[in-house]
């Protein structure tokens, strides 16, 4: 439907019901009008009739009347009466005006004279003959007076029917209306919610989900906005020591001293590097859900992964024990998973102390693929393990200078892949234990 | 002047430590706020530089208990937290100065002077006594007219007995205002810098009370 009111539920009813009340206000009128129309008529006939009636007693013979003053004599009420007698002697004219034609036909009857149409009632009372004529013309016009009279009120109502609807109609509307007015005033971050009180039950649903979609929106608003404020927050931590790294090799005096900056300073890059890294791997996880998964090998990854880090084990001087015997299909993104392993490994190495032990060990069992990465590290305490996985936590007293990025990755990518992520305590080295339960395909 | 360093991001505390150290300063460096609240306890320091966001026990509650127990000592917050409302929380928290990560060094080094020339009653940036005038900013001495100059350690204590003329201070006050907990302390250091002191300014300058230490008296009698 291409109409211009298609989209708009007020103009569709408005044009509806204007539409409906102005035909049937038309049809009523019309059939009116003919009913009146039609029983002018007859009354007009009636009115003729008694006339004729009136006069049956008979015209004396020879009583000439002559046309006097009287109503008779307005043209428009004319009745013509002629009387006659049965051997057709014209005994009585009402009128000055020419004879209308004798008739045969008694009763009603339509005849044309005198350039006119007349109706026409004759009447045989034996020995007389009465005939009583009304203009058709004048008739017509009296019965169209009449008739129009009835029909008047009727019409008069249509514009305060019209009104009546229109109200209706806006005021049934107007809460649409309202709530169509507190979306437009927003602003973009002004996310409250919509009142649900006086709202009509075909409306409340759709504003309490809308109230509903706000709240979402706003928990994801906050959620980024925190983030972005951490986000700063955690950048000027390593600029400040970048910024104090450039004063240390500005006014080291010696080559030692000088070097000892250099060291530093080219640590200090290397730190910031890695948070913006990891902030971009955390910025592409929240879009990355959209794209394609595949059936996956853990254990591929896994070794991949082992591959890439294992100078900087070898660095540390750390023995790294695996158990990938196993081939562990899981679904997901191979670039997100080997995101997620080498969070996990990266950081056992990196709070491993220098000639630790790492394990990494992969086991399928009852439709789960489950990957543990242990070491013989510090650890996390229990109180902290649980908000080691929120965003720039660091765990304290490190000495290790991290992002605070790399468990809340893997928390993060663990969830996309509906994976959970427990840590504890490794019971044989005594240190970190992360495990990654993936469901199985 | 003994400053404590209350910093837990190690690259930021070493750097702070070293450049600060270079300045002369006698620097201890904690990493977490309960440590930092036992150190403050056991000793006198010149002044206290404190980051917020700590491990154990944040930067504020520190500052508070610091404050609570009446010690004055100078505090100038260095912190990256800097929303007004942080800002205004540490000052009237009791610190004396706030100042925003990333700063530059040589602010952060005006700010500490500032505060160490307050604390100790002055208003004017170099100060003279008896013909000898310093000037923490450019470590210039000068006496009767003549440029001096002196070791870092050598101006560690000439600052130290100039800044309050008539106050005696031990051997073992002085060995803690210009050394920081890791340093090996030689026995003798102080005698050799306040020997070395005599010779560069005058052997009447600086007066040994038997037994108790040394001072820069008030007036030359």
């Amino acid at each position: 439907m291409n109409l211009p009111y298609a989209h708009s539920l007020r103009a569709r009813l408005l044009w509806f019901l204007l539409v409906a009340v102005v035909a049937t206000a038309l049809l009523q009128a019309g059939m009116a009008y003919r009913a009146a129309l039609a029983e002018a008529d007859e009354l007009f006939d009636i009115q003729m009739r008694q006339m004729a009636l009136s006069l049956s007693p008979g015209i004396p013979e020879g009583g000439q009347l002559t046309p006097g003053a009287g109503p008779g004599d307005d043209d428009q009420f004319d009745f013509l009466v002629q009387v006659w007698t049965s051997d057709g002697l014209s005994l009585f004219r009402s009128t000055t005006h020419a004879a209308l034609p004798q008739r045969a036909v008694l009763g009603y009857s339509t005849i044309q004279a005198r350039g006119t149409t007349y109706r026409l009632y004759s009447f045989d009372t034996g020995a007389q003959v009465i005939q009583v004529a009304q203009d058709e013309h004048v008739r017509q016009t009296m019965a169209a007076k009449l008739a129009l009279r009835t029909v008047l009120p009727t019409l008069a109502l249509v514009p305060l029917l019209m009104v009546l609807v229109w109200w209706v109609v806006s005021s049934s509307l107007a809460p649409v209306a309202r709530v169509r007015q507190q979306v437009a005033a927003r602003d973009v971050d002004e996310l409250g919610e919509l009142a649900e009180d006086r709202l009509p039950d075909e409306i409340r649903p759709l504003v309490q989900e809308l109230n509903l979609l706000f709240r979402r929106v706003t928990q994801a608003f906050e959620a980024q906005k925190n983030f972005v404020a951490d986000a700063a927050h955690e950048l000027r931590t390593p600029l400040a020591a970048l910024k104090l790294q450039v004063q240390s090799l500005r006014r080291a005096a010696d080559d030692v001293s000088r070097e000892v900056a250099i060291t530093r300073l080219n640590a200090g890059i290397d730190r910031a590097s890695r948070l913006i890294e990891q902030l971009l791997v955390l910025a592409r996880q929240q879009s990355a859900a959209q794209t394609q998964t595949s059936i996956v090998d853990l254990s591929d990854i896994v070794k991949q992964v082992l591959a890439e880090l294992m100078p900087l084990a070898e660095a540390r001087q750390l023995g790294i024990d695996t158990q990938l015997s196993v081939a562990a299909a899981v679904s997901g993104q191979p670039e997100a998973l080997q995101i997620l392993v080498r969070n996990l490994i990266d950081n056992a190495i990196k709070y491993t102390p220098v000639s630790g032990q790492i394990r990494v060990a992969l086991q399928v069992e009852a439709g789960y693929a489950r990957l543990t990465v242990e070491d013989s590290g510090p650890g996390i305490g229990p109180e902290e393990r649980s908000r080691v996985l929120d965003r720039f936590y660091r765990v304290t007293g490190s000495e290790v200078s991290g992002s605070g990025l790399g468990l809340a990755i893997v928390k993060t990518n663990a969830d996309g892949h509906r994976a959970q992520v427990t840590l504890d305590q490794s019971a044989e080295l005594g240190g970190l234990r992360v495990t990654v339960q993936f469901p199985g395909l | 002047m003994r400053l404590l360093l209350v910093e837990d991001d190690v690259m930021i505390g070493e750097s702070v430590l070293d450049l600060l150290r270079g300045e002369g300063y006698a620097v201890d460096w904690v990493k977490d706020g309960e440590l930092a609240d036992q150190v403050l306890h056991a000793h006198g320091y010149d002044l206290l530089l404190l980051d917020l966001g700590l491990p154990k026990c944040d930067g504020l509650t520190v500052l508070e208990r610091l404050r609570a127990r009446k010690d004055r000592v100078p505090v100038l917050i260095a912190t990256a937290r800097d929303a007004l409302s942080q800002r205004v929380a540490g000052l009237d928290k009791g610190a004396d100065d706030y100042i925003i990560k990333p700063y530059e060094f040589d602010e952060l080094l005006a700010r500490i002077r500032a505060l160490l020339r307050r604390a100790a009653g002055r208003a004017e940036p170099v100060y003279e006594h008896l013909g000898v005038s310093i000037d923490p900013v450019t470590r210039e001495v000068r006496a009767n007219g003549q440029s001096v100059t002196l070791s870092a350690r050598e101006w560690a204590v000439l600052e130290l007995l100039l800044a309050r003329p008539g106050l005696v201070l031990s051997r073992k006050q002085l060995e803690d205002k210009i050394y920081s907990w890791r340093e090996d302390v030689s026995s003798n250091a102080v005698e050799v810098y306040i020997h070395g002191l005599r010779k560069k300014l005058g052997a009447d300058l600086i007066q040994n009370v038997r037994g108790v230490g040394y001072m820069i008296p008030k007036a030359l009698p």
